[in-house]
């Protein structure tokens, strides 16, 4: 069912990326970036991926401290490690984009370097995770980690609004200037992301269930 | 948009063709270094189930020799 559910998953966002692709390779460039504003139909859609799968493994975390149930603590670390993957492809993206634009790979800039400090927060999360041996402890101080570090995602999403920042004003909200006739383009390709991002934590929770799996049989194996 | 170009000397046009070659080459690299990104992170996880399935194969396998 679940290897199912990814292949359908994977499917139709390979199918939506294909189809935008052919729709924004014919959009004409923008008047003062170029070619390269363009970029934004990808940047932007793995950032809303990354800081979702922060948003779920949040969520997980908390149920899981709530309901001790072992699968929202599988979820949360899933969705994390694939939030991290998608960050850190928000994170090139931008910077190739910064050095075309600005003349520069990266500044420490509000908006860059809470982005780079949600990337560096979670990856503690994924260490602190390899750190502790006994399940349940490590359940719930990665739980407990996993909230904290939630903190930093709306200082990510707002700082370019609470602060004067070299990346640029909102363009989706807060009065943006994204074309509406590019809008479509780049909300399927927000979907499209979306998709990928869950079919990707699909087959990272089976890997999970396998470690665990691994786990209890080494287990029994000292038990013997 | 004829009398724009008209006012441009060869120099001003060249280099407006580089900017935009310049600009595409970008725009290539990042779309590459995304789709690298999240093709490594997917392999990485194919071949950590691959390495997890050998390992519980290889377990249980002695485990039931143990029992028997």
């Amino acid at each position: 069912m679940r290897d199912k559910a990814v292949y359908v998953l994977g499917i139709i966002a390979a199918a939506l990326l294909v189809n935008d692709m052919l729709h924004i390779i014919g959009l004409p460039d923008e008047k003062m970036q170029g070619a390269v504003f363009k970029i934004i139909f990808f940047h932007v859609p793995v950032a809303f991926t990354a800081l979702t799968a922060c948003g779920v493994s949040m969520i997980a975390s908390a149920l899981f401290l709530i309901t001790r149930n072992f699968l929202f603590d599988a979820l949360a670390v899933a969705v994390t490690e694939v939030g991290l993957a998608f960050l850190a492809a928000n994170l090139v993206t931008g910077s190739i984009w910064g050095r075309e634009t600005w003349g520069i790979w990266w500044t420490w800039d509000a908006r860059l370097t809470s982005a780079l400090i949600c990337w560096v927060l979670y990856a503690s999360y994924l260490m602190l995770r390899k750190s502790i041996e006994e399940p349940t402890q490590r359940a719930i101080f990665a739980a407990v980690f996993s909230i904290f570090c939630f903190i930093d995602v709306p200082i990510v999403i707002f700082s370019i609004k609470w602060w004067r920042t070299q990346h640029p004003q909102p363009v989706f909200w807060a009065g943006g200037s994204f074309p509406a006739d590019w809008a479509p383009y780049f909300w399927f390709n927000v979907l499209a992301m979306m998709l990928l991002g869950a079919a990707m934590t699909l087959v990272r929770l089976r890997d999970e269930e396998s470690q665990r799996e691994l786990e209890s049989l080494r287990r029994m194996a000292n038990a013997y | 948009m004829l009398p724009f170009l008209l006012a441009q000397t060869v120099e001003d046009i060249r280099f407006e063709m580089q900017r935009l070659q310049r600009n595409y080459e970008f725009l290539s690299y990042g779309l590459i270094a995304a789709w690298v990104i999240l093709a490594i992170y997917v392999l990485m996880m194919v071949a950590r189930q691959r390495r997890l399935k050998g390992e519980i194969e290889r377990l249980r396998t002695m485990l039931g020799e143990k029992r028997l």
